[in-house]
Formats: structure tokens, sequence, C-alpha cells
């Protein structure tokens, strides 16, 4: 009922529309104006010039109100860089942007033939388009040379740190499954065939041939380490996916069969991030979904941004930057490995169950062998590799 | 087709009045062949005209239904549950048919509306009558163009109505979402995907068999004295619209090709090492990149296809209204071959974080920054046009300003997200919505309405209505920047998200979402208007002033105007030109000259003028 009394509004409406557009026409062809365009040329140009005023308005109103609650400044170092080159880009298109929008609609203004009768033929100035061929492309080169530095030292793998920290994330309809290699620092091999592909084991982990891979774990949340570099490793096995850290300004897609990575380091540990926040005045709004100032429940978040299927919005996963090795080792110690040894497994014939994405659901907890002479030996590497 | 086969006695048609539209010169046409199987070009025009508005309105009443669910995510509306059944089940659309809907929003404005609809209806009209031809080098292949694309038509709109609805898994059309015949990963990828590819195919040939016959005629049935340097901007952007088409299209039907065999023969183009529910599937050695390769080969000079033929309406259209020459006349057509050869060098910006050798981005970068060069020539040479002219400021104007303002806002983005290390964050954003849908979407359809209002009479013999024009500029330039404007804010928001309700990241932005929706239907019911305005004039526009000519035609010229389409009768004969084709001695930018408002092309050149160029 109310979509028909809806429509029958629009309908009425149109119909109003239409017959004040004829009575118009045939009130100008009554007059004698019929296709003079002087006095609708004239009040057009009023109309064009005060959009472009209250259009430039509004983008400044715009930008008082969205931009507080934009993602926040960047929590990675080569962030920093590709902010920055943003900013540098918009005050170079924001010039030009201010100055051609506002020359194309004042010239609607002031020249509109109710206004200005005379054209005045005017063919071409070949100096003038040299001027406005060279001085873009000047601005454009500048803009690729300072693009490119900052592109290949976000990709250039001969600077990288040997001992960055590696993380292994595949994507699957529609959950991210995080592993990492454990204590021990190694990931366990893994085995793209049928036989070691199953639905327990469906990264194909060679838990019988490879022993790196008994202490490997599946992690509910990505954790890293403030200003310890992360090469995230990933990989897709179904479809399409894209590991997203808005936080971070990280992306890469993941491909089926096709391996791909990331490499960058974690600037603010997320205790920082919330610091930072509580001085910004949005953030100290009140959230009405948790009642407590937003900046409270602050988190890193990971999500998908390439369309993977019906719950491509749903691949969210949270992230956690710590302070500290000391800080990571003790989680890391909360955590259960996938493997679970024969003599413990109550079932002995199955020597593996990998639980897609989710940690700590797992049985048979089997400590791993000299738990405490690998940390050390983890420990170290992490501690030596900080920068 | 000759010139002299065509020649048509003057005394055949004395008895054709003003209202008649008049056809065939020999024997009566039969309904069929005048206004259905029909090889001429004007008829065709107008098929490709009404078939994209139809498209229009649908890819539009698709974004309005999405947007219901973008802005109001927790609330239903039963009356979409009576409009798309199972699809809304309660009244809130199911998250499979929102990526459908944005799926088939996509494909219908890129292809059918902005590719089809603009450049199938403009090129038509306008490249016979302004070069000065009696119709397309070939009307039986024009035809065809037609038809295959109507064909087309019919199966994608089929796909709508089939069990697992039609496909879902995005416009691009990437393998593996797209490459698995698997109902279960994603129900659209089923017989969906088929019919869209089906629908691709047809589409192709469509529009390969009209580019050609487009740079056909321009190239060879130019009239007597049209030099390529006296053609007028349109036909310059139909002609490169069209070389683009030719050398684009055929990727993407390899691609497209490719992908169905995987999906119906079993072979590993695109698809390696598959895991499904812990199965390893039988594909090895393919690779989805390549598919985006083949994709965006066509995918980038696509969105040239789409906003070339717009820019050389524009320019025409812009010229005319404020009764002045084009300015730069020669860097405009300069420009034009610089987009269309650097547009193929761009293709892989679309790929930056898809895993592509980062090396190769560098080649990327610089070229997509690059074509901002001739871009951004146009936009000072069309503000140079308007400057100290005589400004008509009439519906086709409005729009065509209209779209030099859009075309600024969308293409500047365009710089941040051309270079690669900004694009990381911004890639698959709304950052990228708000780019295109200004840059293409937005501006291209500026283009196609100021085509429409401009030459509706010589279409039709009648005007559209001034004041509903007005009402639809206004709602569409302030509704435009109302619905894109904002999003570059939301940089950072993933693209094709059902709800942001999982993300405390992204769940900020509630009320902008419902403001954008908001504008979105606000905007969509202008558009209405414009086909309410389009139909009503067809009948009862005010007619355009008139003259009858002792050959028993009539003539008129509405905009003062001096390219030659307007020397052609206001009945629309098959030929074009009752007598002789008219010749032609000057560009068709001799706008307020020698104390005339203007000097028709066909004018010869006066004792001792010298030719403006």
């Amino acid at each position: 009922m109310v979509a028909f009394v809806t429509f029958a509004l629009i309908v009425l409406f149109f119909t109003i529309l239409v017959l004040i557009g004829k009575a118009n026409e045939l009130s100008e062809d009554l007059s004698g104006k019929g296709m003079n365009y002087d006095s609708k040329s004239k009040w057009n140009g009023y109309f064009l010039l005060g959009f472009i005023i209250l259009f430039f308005i509004s983008i400044v109103y715009q930008i008082k109100l969205l931009a507080p609650i934009m993602i926040p400044k960047s929590a990675s170092y080569h962030g920093d860089e590709t902010d920055r080159l943003f900013y540098v880009t918009l005050f170079f298109i924001s010039i030009v942007f201010v100055l051609t929008q506002a020359a194309l609609f004042y010239f609607g203004y002031r020249y509109n033939q109710g206004k200005n009768k005379e054209a005045y033929f005017y063919t071409h100035n070949n100096k003038l388009e040299v001027i406005w061929t060279v001085i873009p492309s000047i601005v454009l080169a500048v803009l690729v040379v300072m693009g490119m530095r900052t592109w290949f030292k976000i990709f250039d793998v001969e600077s990288r740190d040997p001992n960055a920290m590696v993380v292994e994330v595949t994507g699957k309809q529609f959950q991210w499954m995080v592993r990492y290699p454990g204590l021990d620092g190694k990931f366990g091999k893994r085995i793209i065939d049928k036989e070691h592909i199953t639905p327990t084991n469906e990264l194909g982990i060679d838990f019988a041939g490879d022993p790196n891979s008994h202490d490997d774990f599946m992690a509910d949340k990505l954790v890293f380490i403030k200003n310890k570099p992360v090469l995230v490793k990933l990989g897709a096995q179904d479809v399409l996916h894209s590991f997203y850290l808005p936080h971070f300004r990280v992306k890469m897609d993941c491909v089926p069969g096709i391996p791909t990575q990331f490499y960058f380091v974690p600037k603010y540990t997320t205790e920082e991030m919330r610091e930072y926040l509580k001085t910004q005045p949005w953030w100290n709004t009140i959230n009405p979904e948790t009642g407590e100032p937003r900046w409270k429940t602050f988190k890193y978040e990971l999500a998908c941004t390439e369309v993977c299927g019906r719950s491509h919005y749903g691949m969210q996963k949270e992230v956690l930057v710590v302070k500290d090795s000391a800080e990571y080792m003790e989680w890391v110690k909360k955590q259960t490995p996938i493997y679970t040894p024969p003599a413990a497994a109550t079932d002995s014939t199955a020597s593996a169950s990998a639980e897609g994405g989710s940690a700590g659901s797992g049985n048979g907890k089997a400590e791993a062998k000299d738990k405490k002479v690998m940390s050390e030996l983890v420990g170290g590497t992490i501690h030596k590799s900080i920068k | 087709m000759s010139a002299e086969s065509t020649t048509i006695p003057a005394d055949v048609h004395a008895h054709v009045d003003t209202d008649h539209i008049h056809g065939h010169e020999h024997h009566e046409q039969s309904w069929l062949e005048k206004y259905v199987f029909c090889q001429d070009h004007k008829t065709i025009s107008k098929q490709f005209l009404i078939t994209g508005i139809f498209w229009g309105i649908m890819g539009g009443l698709l974004s309005v239904l999405f947007r219901m669910q973008l802005g109001w995510p927790n609330d239903t509306f039963p009356f979409l549950e009576s409009l798309l059944g199972k699809w809304a089940e309660g009244g809130k659309i199911s998250n499979e048919f929102y990526l459908a809907m944005v799926t088939m929003h996509g494909t219908i404005l890129v292809f059918f509306v902005l590719t089809g609809g603009l450049s199938g209806t403009f090129a038509n009209l306008l490249i016979p009558y302004q070069v000065g031809a009696r119709d397309m080098a070939s009307g039986f292949i024009n035809m065809l163009s037609y038809w295959f694309f109507f064909s087309a038509s019919v199966v994608l709109f089929c796909s709508f109505f089939i069990q697992t609805g039609p496909a879902s898994g995005g416009w691009t059309a990437y393998p593996p979402l797209n490459g698995l015949r698997d109902v279960a990963i994603n129900k659209g990828s089923g017989l969906g995907f088929d019919l869209w590819a089906l629908a691709m195919t047809l589409f192709i040939i469509s529009s390969l068999t009209g580019v050609l016959n487009y740079v056909a005629t321009v190239l060879i049935l130019r009239t007597k004295g049209m030099t390529m340097m006296r053609l007028p901007l349109t036909i310059w952007a139909f002609m490169f619209t069209a070389v683009l088409g030719i050398l684009s299209f055929p990727a993407l039907l390899a691609g497209v090709t490719l992908l169905e065999f995987d999906r119906l023969l079993g072979t590993s183009f695109y698809l390696n090492n598959i895991v499904v529910n812990g199965h390893l599937l039988d594909y090895k050695g393919g690779s989805p990149i390549l598919f985006q390769h083949l994709f965006w080969f066509l995918g980038h000079p696509e969105v040239y296809i789409i906003i070339l033929p717009a820019m050389g309406i524009v320019s025409e259209v812009l010229s005319i209204h404020s009764r002045k020459p084009i300015f730069g006349y020669r860097a405009m057509v300069v420009s034009i071959m610089a987009i269309v050869i650097i547009s193929f060098l761009v293709w892989a910006h679309h790929m930056f974080v898809t895993g592509l050798n980062p090396n190769l981005a560098a080649v990327f970068v610089l070229f997509t920054l690059l074509i901002a060069v001739p871009s951004a020539i146009k936009v000072f040479n069309w503000i140079g046009t308007i400057w100290k002219g005589s400004l008509r400021l009439n519906p086709p104007m409005l729009f065509a300003m209209g779209f030099v303002s859009m075309f600024i806002s969308g293409g500047l983005t365009g710089l941040m997200l051309g270079n690669s290390p900004i694009d990381i964050q911004l890639h698959d954003t709304y950052f990228v919505v708000a780019h295109f849908h200004i840059v293409m979407g937005v501006a291209a359809f500026f283009g196609m309405f100021a085509g429409v209002y401009h030459w509706f009479p010589r279409f039709f013999g009648r005007f559209m209505n001034d004041t509903l024009g007005y009402i639809h500029f206004y709602v569409t330039l302030i509704g435009g920047y109302a619905i894109f404007f904002p999003m570059h804010f939301m940089t950072g928001l993933p693209r094709r998200y059902y709800t942001f309700a999982n993300f405390e990241t992204f769940n900020n932005f509630n009320f902008l979402t419902q403001f954008i929706s908001v504008a979105a239907i606000v905007v969509f019911l202008a558009q209405l208007l414009f086909v309410v305005n389009f139909f009503y004039s067809i009948f009862k526009g005010r007619r355009v002033d008139v003259e009858r000519t002792e050959d028993g035609y009539t003539y008129g010229n509405p905009w003062d105007a001096t390219t030659l389409e307007w020397t052609a009768p206001i009945e629309r004969i098959h030929g074009n030109w009752p007598g002789e084709i008219p010749s032609v001695s000057r560009w068709p930018y001799d706008y307020s000259v020698n104390g005339k408002p203007y000097i028709a092309q066909s004018t010869p050149l006066a004792p001792g003028e010298i030719e403006h160029k």
C-alpha cells in the first residue's frame, strides 16, 4: 500500500512538472520570446555562480565533518611515506581543482548570453598550449619520481631484514587462516597434492616429514611486535582474496596457486594508537553500541578487499601490535600447536588436525620439546633485529 | 554505397509533408524494414538510444536497490520482496543478490549504456550526417551491429530470471570466483555467468561490427572538400573510439572464451591448485592474473571508449552554444590521438597489488600519469572555449559544462590512484568508487545528455522541454556531487561490502551512507524525469522553426550550427539529402566571424577570405 501511494505520488509529481514545463513553453511562445535564451541564460548564469560558491563551501564543511572520522594516521613506517605522497598530490590537485572549477563556472556566469552579447572570435594560442602542456608535465614527472622512490623502497627485497617475523596468511571463503611458525621460528613445509591436502589439513602441512611443522600454530588474530619487521606470506585456497590492513596501509591480493607477500614494519602498538586517539575530539565521543569513548575500543583489523563471494564483507580478524618480544612470547606460549603427537592423540591414525583459522580449540596440548631453549633462541633473534 | 547510386531525384519526394517520416526511394518499405530491420543509420541510432535508455533505467534501478541495503542495513522494505521475491525474503536483499546487483549494475552501465547506448547512438547519428555521407559504409552490417546488441541485451536480461540468479562475481569477472562453475562457491557463477559470457560475446560482436563501419565511413565516405582537418571534433572522437574498440575488444573476447573453456571443458588457463573444502581440484598451472591482464587490456581502453565520444560531443556543444570556435582545434585532435595511444599502455594500474611484479609498476605509473597531460590540455581548451563567448545557457550547454566540471573532479583523483604507492591503500575502496563514477560515470552521462538535448531536434524535429531540462540538470549536478564527493572521505572502506557492521574500523560512516542513498534516489528520479521529457517531447515537444524550400522539404538549423547535419531536411529521408550532398569548403567552427553569427561548412569561402585554422 505504502509502495503504491509512493508510486502514485511520484506519477502525480511528474505530471505536475510536465505541465509546468509545457506552460512555461507556451507562455514563452505567446510572449514572442520563443527560442530567445537571453533571460534564461542570465538566470542560469546566477545559478552557476551560486552553485560553485556553495560547492566550495560544502567541501570545507565536508572536510570539517568527515576528516576526523577517517581511518587514522598510519601505523606503519612505509605508510607514513605513502600518506605523505597522498597529501603532496592532494596539494597539487587542489590548486588545479579550485582554479579550473572556479574559472569554468565564473565564465558561465560572466559570459552568459544575457550579459555578453558578442562572442570573441579566437581560435588558438600555441604559446598557451605549450605552457599548459609543459607545466602539468613537470608536476607529473615530480610525482612519478617521488612515487617510484617510495614504491621501490616498499618492495626492495635486498634491503629487507632477513630476521623479519614471518606470518603465513591464507584466505578461503570466508575466513583467514593465520599460521605462525611457533617457537622454532620455522614453518613446516606444505605439500600441494591430494594426499596431503585433506579436510582436516587444508593447507597440506607435511606433519609426517617435517618436524618444523610440529609447533606451528593457527592464530585467531594477527599479532605483530612494534618496530619488528613483518613479512606476511600470502596465499588463497579457493578464489581471490585480498589481505588488507587499513591502519598499516598494507594491501596485497591472495591468489590461488601463486604466492604473494608484503613486508612492513609496525610503528605503534595498539595501546599507543589508543593513547594517540584519546587526544582526538571525535574519538572521545561515545560509541552508542558500546557506551564507551571510541578510542577505548579501538583495534587494528584485517579485511578482505577482493570480492570473494556472498560473505566477502565478513572476513574480519583482529590485529594486535604488542610492545616487545616478551609480550609476544607470552602470547605465543598460550597458543596450541596444530600438530598432535600420535601418542597423545585419541585416534592413532589421525596425526594432525587443522582448525581453519581458530586456535585454542584444539585438543591434546602437547608441549613442544625443549621449549625453553627454543624460546631463548627465537627471543634472541627478535631482540637483535629490532631497529 | 557510392554517392551516384543513391542520389535521389527530387520529384520522387514531392509529396512528403513535415510530419511524415519518409522511407525508401522507390518502393514503400514494409513496417518491418522501416522500424525493425532497418539499415538506415538514423533509425539504428534511435534503436541504440532507446535500448540504452531501457538499460539506463535498469542500471539505475539496481543502484537504488543496493543503495537501500547500504543506507539502511538494519531495516527491511516489504516492497522489495514483492519486487525481487526470494532474493529479498522478508524485505531484506540477500547478500548473494546484493553482489549480483553490483555486478549487473557495472556490466549494464559500462557496456550496455555508456558504450552501446552512447557510442551506438551518436556515432550512428552523426558520422554519416557530419562527414556528408548517404549512410554508413555498410548499412547491412550496421543493422547487424544493432541486432547483436539487442540479442546481447535479451540474453543479459534473461539471466535475471534463472534459478541461481545473474552473474555475481563482479563486472570484472575475475576467476577463480567466476572460473569455477560451482554454485556452492558463488551462486552467480553457475548458469548466470554463462549467460553473462554469452551476452558479452554478442556485445563484442555488435561493437566490432559497429566500429569497423564507423572507421570505414569516416575514412572513405567524406563528402567533397571534407578534409580530415575539417572534421568536427565529434567525428574525430568517434573515429578514435572505434579504433580503440577494434584493438581492445578482441582481447576481452579471447579472455572470456578461455574462461568458458576453464568452466565448461576443464582446461586450466586461469586455475591452479584450487582447494575447496579441503579437496584439491585437478586444475594445474594456470594463472588468475592472466585473466586480469586480458580483461584490463580491454578494460582500460574501455573507459576511453566511454569518455571520448562524450568529449567529442561536449567539444561540439560548448563551441556552438558559446558562439565561439573550439579553442585549439589541432591541440584537441592531437590530444585525442595521444589519449588513444597511451590508453593501451596503462592497463596494469588496475593490478598494482594483485601480485604483479613490482618492477612492472614503474612503466604503468609513468604512462598513467602521462595520460593526464592530454586530458589536462582538453580541459584547458574547453575552458578557453567558453572564455569571452556569448553563452547560450540552455540544457545541452549546461550539461556540457557539467561534463567538464565532473571530468576535472574525477580526473584529478586519478593522479593519486595511478601512483602505485598511494594505490596500495586506495585500491578497491570507496575512493576508487568515487573516482571512476565521477570521471567516467557521471561525466559520460553528462556528455550523453548534452548530446540528446542538443540533437533531439535532429532526431525528431522537436525540442525537449527546457524547464524540465533545467530541473534535470541541477538535480543531477548537485545530486551527482552529493553522492560521490563525500565518498572520497570514505578512503580505505572496501568496495562491494554488503554491510560494514563486522568492522569497527569501517562502521563510522552510517549517517553518510544514508545521506548518499537518499541522494541516489533523488538523482534516479531526476533521470526518470528526463525519460518522461524525452518521450513526451517526441510527440508534444516544441517544433523546430523550419523553412520549406521548393524541393518540397523543410529545413531548420535551430542552434545556428555550422555542421552538415543541419543542411539535411528535417524529414528523415533515406540518403539524408534529397539532392546532391553539400560540399565543404571550411572548418566547422566559424562562429561569430566576419560579422556573421556563423558560417556553415558548406558555404564557399568569400573572395579573398582566408580559411581559419
